[in-house]
C-alpha cells in the first residue's frame, strides 16, 4: 500500500510531454513500404471477379496481398478457447461489411500504394442487407452470415445463451405487477487519436518483428501465428504504446495481412490506417436490444425476470459469444432476483463487426437493468433507493450463473449515493449491510438460492457457461 | 527551400505541396507531430510556424520558405522540462500520448501571446484540439497551473520509487 495516497508521476508522463514517446507510427527502419488497402465498397455483396495484376505490374508496387495468400485464412479470435472461426482475413468470394478488407498493397510510398489499389479489378455483385438486430429472425430476412442470421455454437450447439434459474412461471403468478421495458444503447466508435496501425520488418534470420498498436499483444501473437501457420518463436511482437485503445485494439486488425506484405516483398512494411478507414472499418462497441419483463411485489422485492437480448455482433463473430455470456451472467445488475429467463443471441448483421469496450457485454446490461430499477419505483410509487437496497446482493446471495457472491457491495454503494445526493432514507434502510440477509430482508422467495453458487467464475464458464446453464427450455 | 526547424536551417526537398507533417515525419524524421487525422480535424499535428500554431497537415511546405517551424522538440527536453510540459506531468495531462504534442504546442502559444489561466479562455484556445482519453479537464488545470507557475513539483513521494523523474525550468 505504499503507493497510496502518493504522488506517482505517471512513468510516460516525460516522454510523452518530450515528444520521445515511441508509437507504432514513430519506428523508423530503412527501406520502408507503406501499405494501403482496398476495402469493400458494398454493404453485403458476392466477389465475382478479381484481377490483381495490373496493381502487381505498376512500378513501385513491391507486394500485392489477398485471400491466397493467407495459409490459414479463417481463425478466430476465440478459436484457442474452441469457439469456431467464421472471419476470413481478407474475403475471399463474399463481402459482409462495408469496409471489410479484400487486399493490401504495399509500395514505394502511400500515393503508389493507393494507386496499386485503385488498379484491382473487381465485380461485386450486391446482395440484400440486414441492419437491424428485430429483423434479423423475420422469415423474409436477408441471409447475412453462413451460419444463419445468429451465432449457433454456443456449448451443446444451442444458438443462443440461455439462463433458467428457479421457477419463472411461479413467480409470475405470485407477481402484484409486471414492470416491463425495452433498452436499446447504441453503437460507439472508439475513435482513439490513434489510427489502427502496425509495422512488420522481416529480419535477416527469418523471424519478424511487429510493431503494433494493440492492447492485446498476446492475442495478436497467437492470431498472427495460426493465420501464417508459423511457430511463435518466428514472431516477436513489441507494442505497449497504444495511442488509445479503449477495447478497440483488442482485435488484432492490421498486423496479420501487414506481415504477409513484409514476407512477399522481403522489406519492412507499415500499414497505417487513415481517419477515414478507422470509422468506417474498425470495430466498435456493439448496439444491443434489450427487453426486461419483470415479476414485481407491491412493496418492492422482484420476484423473477425474463429477458431477451440480442447482441448486434456486426458481420463477424469475433468476441461477441464472449461478451454476451458476460453479459447473461450479469443480467440481474447488482441484485438479487431467484426466478430467471434469459435468452440472449448473438446476431449477425451487415455493420461492422464489434468488439470490446470497456466493461465489454456488462455496460450495456448495467445502463438497462439500472434504469429499469428506477421504471420499477416509478410504476410501484416507491423510492428507488430502497427498491435497489432491498434487492441488493448480499452475502451469499447467488449470481444468474450461479457463484455465490462472497463479499458483495451494492448496498455500499447506494447508501454512499443517498449520502453524496442528501437523499434521506429510513432508518431500517440506513442501517443496512452486505451482511447475508435476515429478517425483512429475507422474504420467502430469497431463502432458497442462499449459499447455492458455486465459489468463483473461470475464464472457462465464462466462455462455455457453467453446468446449470443450460437445463429447461 | 529551407526552412529553420527548432533553431535549425534545414534544406526540403519534398514538392511544394506536400504536408509539411509528412515532411517533418517522413523527410526529416522529426516525429512528435502525429497523424491523428490528416485532415485539420483533432490538432494533433499542430506545430508553431512563427511562433504561431499551425495544423501541419493542412500546411504545404512550399508556402513556408524562410520559415521557422518549431514542434514539441523544440519546446523543452527531458533535462530541461518547459514549465507547460511540467504541468502536464504534474496533472497528469499525458493519458496515452497522442495528442499531447499538439497540447503542449498550442498550450505553449497560448501562454507565449499572454494568455492567462482563465479556463474559459483556454478552452476557446485550444478548441479543435480532440483528447479521447482524459475529459480535458486535466488538460486545462495543466494549463491554467503552467500560467501562474513556472515549476512543478514532479518527486516520488512513494517509498519505493521505481521511476525517476528528472526536473528543471525553462
Ligand atoms: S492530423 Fe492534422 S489536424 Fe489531425
Ligand atoms: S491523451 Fe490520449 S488522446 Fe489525449
Amino acid at each position: 500500500m505504499k503507493a497510496v495516497g502518493a504522488r506517482l508521476p505517471r512513468y510516460d508522463g516525460v516522454g510523452h510531454v518530450t515528444g520521445q514517446t515511441q508509437f507504432v507510427d514513430d519506428v523508423r527502419v530503412r527501406e520502408m513500404l507503406w501499405a494501403k488497402a482496398l476495402r469493400s465498397p458494398h454493404h453485403h455483396a458476392a466477389i465475382t471477379r478479381m484481377d490483381t495484376s495490373k496493381a502487381e505490374a505498376m512500378p513501385g508496387v513491391e507486394a500485392v496481398i489477398t485471400h491466397a495468400d493467407v495459409p490459414l485464412l479463417e481463425y478466430g479470435h476465440l478459436s484457442a478457447l474452441g469457439i469456431p472461426a467464421d472471419e476470413p482475413l481478407l474475403a475471399k468470394d463474399e463481402v459482409r461489411y462495408k469496409g471489410q478488407p479484400i487486399a493490401l498493397v504495399a509500395a514505394e510510398d502511400a500515393d503508389t500504394a493507393r494507386a496499386g489499389v485503385e488498379a484491382i479489378e473487381i465485380d461485386y455483385e450486391e446482395r440484400p442487407t440486414l441492419f437491424d438486430v428485430r429483423k434479423a429472425f423475420d422469415d423474409d430476412a436477408p441471409t447475412v452470415h453462413r451460419w444463419g442470421n445468429w451465432y449457433p455454437h454456443f456449448e451443446g450447439e444451442m444458438d443462443r445463451r440461455q439462463i433458467r434459474k428457479g421457477n419463472i412461471e411461479e413467480a409470475f403468478e405470485a407477481a402484484d405487477t409486471i414492470v416491463s421495458g425495452v433498452y436499446r444503447p447504441a453503437a460507439i466508435e472508439h475513435a482513439p487519436l490513434e489510427t489502427q496501425v502496425s509495422m512488420v520488418v522481416p529480419e535477416p534470420d527469418g523471424r519478424l518483428t511487429v510493431y503494433s498498436c494493440t492492447q492485446a499483444l498476446y492475442f495478436s501473437l497467437g492470431v498472427m501465428a495460426a493465420h501464417l501457420q508459423v511457430p511463435l518463436n518466428r514472431l516477436k511482437v513489441v507494442g505497449g504504446t497504444v495511442g488509445g485503445g479503449f477495447g478497440g485494439k483488442v482485435d488484432t486488425a492490421s498486423e496479420t495481412v501487414t506481415a504477409l506484405a513484409a514476407m512477399k516483398a522481403n522489406r519492412p512494411v507499415k500499414w497505417r490506417w487513415t481517419r477515414e478507414e478507422e470509422f468506417l472499418a474498425s470495430s466498435t462497441r456493439a448496439p444491443w436490444h434489450m427487453e426486461i419483463i419483470d415479476a414485481v411485489t407491491s412493496d418492492g422485492w422482484i420476484l423473477g425476470r425474463k429477458m431477451l437480448t440480442l447482441h448486434d455482433s456486426g458481420a463477424y463473430a469475433r468476441f461477441s459469444p464472449y461478451g454476451l455470456t458476460k453479459h447473461s451472467f450479469h443480467h440481474t445488475g447488482a441484485y438479487t432476483i431467484p426466478n430467471l429467463h434469459f435468452d440472449g443471441y448473438v446476431v449477425f448483421t451487415n455493420r461492422v463487426p464489434t468488439t470490446a469496450m470497456r466493461g465489454f457485454g456488462v455496460t450495456s446490461v448495467s445502463f438497462a437493468t439500472e434504469t429499469h430499477m428506477s421504471r420499477i419505483a416509478d410504476v410501484l410509487g416507491l423510492d428507488p433507493f430502497e427498491v435497489r437496497l432491498k434487492n441488493a446482493n448480499r452475502i451469499n446471495d447467488t449470481s444468474p450463473n450461479m457463484i455465490t457472491y462472497p463479499d458483495p457491495s451494492t448496498v455500499d454503494v447506494v447508501l454512499s449515493i443517498a449520502e453524496a445526493t442528501d437523499h434521506s432514507l429510513d432508518d431500517a434502510y440506513m442501517s443496512m449491510s452486505r451482511a447475508q440477509r435476515s429478517g425483512d430482508m429475507l422474504p420467502e422467495h430469497l431463502a432458497a438460492q442462499i449459499g447455492e453458487g458455486h465459489e468463483h467464475a473461470s475464464l472457462h464458464a465464462l466462455v462455455h457457461g457453467v453446468d446449470n446453464d443450460s437445463e429447461g427450455n | 527551400m529551407n526552412i529553420t526547424l527548432n533553431g535549425v536551417s534545414r534544406q526540403i526537398s519534398s514538392p511544394p505541396l506536400t504536408p509539411l507533417l509528412r515532411v517533418l515525419r517522413n523527410e526529416l524524421n522529426v516525429v512528435s507531430a502525429k497523424a491523428g487525422c490528416e485532415a485539420g480535424g483533432c490538432g494533433a499535428c499542430t506545430v508553431l510556424v512563427d511562433g504561431r500554431p499551425q495544423r501541419s497537415c493542412l500546411t504545404a511546405v512550399g508556402s513556408l520558405n524562410g520559415a521557422a517551424v518549431t514542434t514539441l522538440e523544440g519546446l523543452g527536453t527531458s533535462e530541461n522540462l518547459s514549465a507547460v510540459q511540467q504541468a502536464f506531468v504534474h496533472h497528469y495531462a499525458a493519458q496515452c500520448g497522442f495528442c499531447t504534442p499538439g497540447m503542449v504546442v498550442a498550450a505553449t502559444a497560448y501562454l507565449d501571446a499572454g494568455g492567462s489561466d482563465d479556463k474559459e479562455a483556454i478552452q476557446e484556445a485550444l478548441g479543435g484540439h480532440v483528447c479521447r482519453c482524459t475529459g480535458y479537464l486535466k488538460i486545462v488545470n495543466a494549463i491554467a497551473a503552467a500560467a501562474t507557475q513556472s515549476e512543478f513539483d514532479l518527486t516520488i513521494t512513494a517509498e519505493e520509487p521505481n521511476v525517476v523523474v528528472k526536473t528543471g525550468g525553462r
